[in-house]
């Protein structure tokens, strides 16, 4: 019963509050600018309009056009539930938890693209290719991200691996783990969420056909996934364990809020690259991410 | 039930099938059909509990007395045997109808009752010599499925090809038994990790049977055999046939005692073949190779497996070896499933449009329902997603290579470049079969032969769905398959016999059964909701073109294009473009073409280097007579001056 309970607490905060992410970040920028910028809750209005919109579906579309974004979206709330949150722990923890949650965001990745597939679109088809082609590397930094936990704290268990910091390669990881949010939430450097030139864009291209409530699930999904990279990168870095429940949990809000408000900065300070240049950047994420493992190796 | 006497029912099923093939096609499909029931029953007893089956006799073939053997880890690969065994002949009846071709399916009928059979034979025997003749007759066998289309020229190449290959390995395998009969006086096999002079014999069953099980850079034969030879054959031979060699690596590295380095070199060849492997499907444009190649990748996956449970068992260490090996067994058993499903799903493809080239497809999932969702679910396990069964076999392999260097003081380093390649060939495996689909079976027919493709009809879908079933099984309820993984592990290495399972299997499979409840639910939510809110058809929006036609759309190149340009330097791909020229342009080509490298662009030079020395000294025969005498007087004089200078002594 109690469980029951701290679930739907659980899932209550996910889904409540990973749509303020993209609105803080979208303040952030208008700060920058010396604009006012749209409201911090934006995403909320946006959200509530589109679940009440009619749905206008490609004739060659099929039924996995709808049933790919509710999939993916399941797939990444489900691998928010796995995160464990400072001090409250894990709802579901288990030996090998961390690989279930990469594949989960591998799981959201495939029915994303199959969904932007079913159109039959040229350019659903570029952003696609860029979305699968580009999470190689982002995934093969994740994993040595991953390991470095793994030789550092002995364990193969999310909450183990996310109570103390990193150590020594806290700062390599961190900025390892930083680049990959960027690309794998689809922020400058990588991708404009802001453009609306579909030739130079990766994940906002794939979502081009979506409408009404499927394009609901596919933009919580995302800030869901924005808010999960943050979690995972402020408890990689920052020792919760160590510091009691009250401290740990306004240290991880405090995270969050600073990773968030770094992602608007960045934004409003660096252009978007080159698609040339994205696997430059994601091979030194990896790079980053590999020499935090070895100094973890090293460092038993 | 006695597991002899099922054996021997199965054995003589098959044997009358071969003789029933010729004339009497449902009196084979009952016996082919019977024949795996009564296998699958007899491995699944072994599996289950029931003590290991071990046979001798008196009666002597070839001068040695017939052992037959079936212990865990033979019982479970008799199981692959007898499911795709059984689903491939029930899948051929309309495949491979006799009213296409009497003779081809004559054919059809009788190879495959004779390699299920002797498939059979090279797990069960327990005796070098009897072994090697299972083995050449599987290896023959194999031959003429891959070669009942032998009209065609190309069929008839990659058989050959496939012959060569498959002897090259045999040779290997010739002088690994006779080394072995010699070494330990006699032909009969069993465990001997006793005598550590024999170690070094690893090395020679590695390259022998690791022909046949197709890992980089011993593939060379296996994608243009599995692409190029009927579908319910390309299933057997990817789904079983090449595990056939991995049994054997397996057996042998479980029997007889491995040099230190073994671990360390699986490994490494594992993660080799599942990187390059997949680099290699991804660039694809016949979706069988893509399959096949998708293979040297799995086989990848599970040697790194196998090499983490050799590494384990040199250093001492039960628990990681004991996962990793479960990991890798599993995973034989999730390949065999998904990949089978997969090569008939593509049969059903080929069937229906007559093409296996992807960019001809397109728009398949309108037309052909069942073939799409049960490709999908065939490319969600292949890719190692949630909540299907692929991903539990990686999981335990993963949790085996992580647990290498949480419980170890000094864990080798190879574990490192293991972890990263194995997602990362992951990852690609996902791009790939997202490419695969989104090609085949989404957007609109990109040709006639595709918008005119139907559905297949139920001798066809009926094998799928049951390997679907499977899929769905073992993803959903891990630990139903548990026991009969940890008796094949104690028959590797009789010491690791864990009471109880060493990773949260069950957690696992409740997390994957709520995961595909839910998501099921939320596909049915979110449909209900977009249709109570309204749901309107337009045509695709593509850039303000009035009627964008079919061939605007990405095709399977260039989807594949960015992460093929990363390996450009093992695909090597062949290019040739014919820009458009002048103000109004009539015609443009750009045609690409992958290699496949380590056959045209090393072993073919190779090849013929050798055959140009040959044709060099052939010019020496040329039956002149007069030649003959001066080579023999040549050779004399020099044998003459190495005497008397006293160079022989």
């Amino acid at each position: 019963m109690i469980y029951t309970f701290e679930l739907i607490l659980r899932l209550a905060i996910w889904l409540l509050l990973a749509p303020l992410l993209p609105g803080i970040i979208n303040k952030v920028k208008a700060w920058v600018a010396g604009r006012r910028g749209p409201p911090v809750l934006q995403l909320y209005y946006d959200l509530a309009k589109l679940w009440r919109k009619g749905v206008v579906m490609s004739t060659l579309a099929s039924p996995g056009f709808i049933a790919g974004p509710a999939v993916a979206w399941v797939a990444l709330l489900a691998a928010a539930i796995l995160m464990p949150l400072g001090p409250l722990g894990s709802a579901l923890s288990f030996r090998g938890d961390v690989l279930l949650l990469i594949y989960l965001l591998a799981l959201a990745r495939f029915c994303t693209a199959w969904a932007a597939m079913e159109t039959g679109s040229a350019f659903e088809g570029m952003g696609a290719a860029r979305e699968v082609s580009y999470a190689v590397l982002a995934e093969a930094a994740i994993i040595a991200a991953v390991l470095a936990l793994s030789v550092h704290t002995r364990s193969v268990s999310l909450v183990t691996m996310l109570s103390p910091s990193a150590g020594a390669g806290a700062a390599l990881l961190a900025a390892g783990l930083f680049t990959v949010l960027l690309a794998e939430n689809c922020r400058v450097p990588f991708d404009d969420p802001n453009t609306h030139l579909e030739l130079t864009m990766i994940h906002e291209v794939m979502v081009l056909d979506h409408s009404g409530p499927p394009l609901a699930a596919i933009l919580h999904g995302a800030s869901v996934k924005l808010l999960l990279f943050s979690v995972l990168l402020v408890q990689a870095v920052v020792p919760l364990g160590n510091l009691s429940a009250p401290l740990a949990g306004a240290a991880l809000a405090g995270g969050v809020l600073a990773v968030t408000i770094g992602v608007g900065l960045v934004e409003s300070l660096l252009a978007r690259l080159a698609f040339r240049r994205v696997p430059l950047l994601l091979t030194t994420a990896f790079l980053l991410c590999l020499f935090a493992l070895l100094v973890s190796w090293n460092w038993k | 039930m006695n597991i002899g006497l099922l054996l021997s029912l199965a054995g003589l099923a098959s044997l009358a099938g071969v003789l029933a093939g010729v004339r009497w096609p449902r009196l084979w499909l009952a016996l082919t059909v019977g024949g795996a029931l009564t296998a699958l029953g007899a491995a699944l007893a072994v599996l289950l509990g029931a003590a290991a089956w071990n046979w001798q006799s008196e009666f002597s073939v070839g001068g040695e007395p017939l052992h037959f053997r079936l212990d865990g880890l033979s019982a479970l690969f008799l199981v692959l045997v007898a499911v795709v065994g059984g689903a491939g002949a029930i899948y051929a009846r309309e495949y491979w109808p006799d009213a296409h071709s009497p003779s081809a399916a004559r054919r059809s009928r009788i190879w495959w009752s004779a390699f299920v059979l002797s498939m059979g034979l090279v797990l069960t025997v327990s005796n070098g010599l009897h072994f090697l003749m299972a083995w050449e007759i599987f290896a023959l066998c194999g031959y003429f499925l891959i070669t009942l289309d032998g009209e065609r020229s190309g069929v008839r190449a990659a058989g050959w090809l496939y012959l060569v290959a498959s002897h090259a390995g045999t040779m290997a395998l010739f002088a690994f038994f006779t080394a072995l009969a010699s070494l330990t006086g006699g032909w009969d096999l069993g465990p001997m990790r006793d005598q550590a002079g024999l170690a070094p014999l690893f090395w020679l069953a590695l390259f022998g049977f690791g022909m046949k099980a197709g890992f980089f850079p011993l593939h060379i034969w296996l994608p243009s055999a599995h692409a190029k030879s009927p579908s319910h054959v390309s299933a057997i031979m990817s789904g079983v046939a090449i595990k056939m060699g991995l049994y054997g690596i397996v057996r042998f590295s479980g029997w007889l005692p491995v040099p230190a380095a073994a671990g360390w070199v699986v490994i490494g060849l594992g993660a080799v073949s599942a990187l390059l492997g997949i680099a290699f499907a991804f660039a694809q444009n016949d979706v069988k190779r893509l399959l096949a190649y998708c293979s040297v990748e799995n086989m990848g996956v599970i040697m790194i497996g196998v090499g983490v449970a050799l590494l384990a068992s040199v250093r001492g260490h039960a628990l990681w070896g004991q996962l990793a090996l479960a990991g890798a067994l599993l995973h034989v058993w999730n390949h065999g499933a998904f990949k089978s499903l997969l090569f008939f799903g593509s049969g059903s493809i080929l069937h229906a449009t007559g093409t296996r080239e992807m960019s001809r497809l397109g728009g398949l999932a309108r037309t052909m329902p069942w073939t799409a969702g049960l490709f999908a679910l065939g490319s969600i396990a292949a890719a190692g997603l949630p909540p299907l069964n692929g991903f539990i076999s990686e999981w335990l392999i993963y949790l085996g290579l992580f647990d290498t260097v949480t419980t170890e003081a000094n864990p080798p380093w190879i574990a490192i470049p293991a972890v990263v390649l194995l997602a990362t060939a992951g990852a690609l495996a996902l791009a790939a079969f997202a490419k695969a689909c989104s090609t085949i079976f989404l957007g609109a027919p990109r040709t006639k032969a595709a918008s005119h493709a139907h559905e297949c009809g139920n001798w066809m879908r009926g094998p799928m769905l049951a390997l679907a079933g499977v899929c769905a099984l073992a993803g959903l309820a891990p630990f139903l398959f548990w026991p009969a993984i940890s008796r094949a592990v104690a028959a590797w290495n009789p010491a690791w016999t864990a009471a109880e399972i060493p990773a949260p299997l069950m957690t696992l499979g409740a997390a994957q059964m709520i995961l595909a409840m839910v998501v099921t639910l939320a596909a049915a939510w979110l449909g209900r909701q977009a249709r109570a809110n309204g749901l309107q058809r337009r045509p695709t929006w593509d850039c303000g073109y009035a009627a964008p036609t079919a061939r605007i759309q990405y095709t399977g190149g260039s989807f594949a294009g960015i992460a093929s340009s990363w390996f450009g330097w093992v695909l090597q791909p062949e290019r040739k473009l014919r820009r458009p020229r002048g103000y109004f342009p009539t015609e443009a080509i750009r045609l690409e073409r992958v290699p496949e490298t380590v056959l045209e662009r090393v072993i073919a030079p190779v090849a013929e280097r050798v055959m140009w020395l040959s044709n060099a000294a052939r010019r020496r025969q040329h039956g002149r007579l007069q030649f003959y005498i001066l080579y023999l007087v040549a050779g004399l004089v020099a044998l003459g001056l190495l005497v008397i200078l006293g160079g022989l002594r």
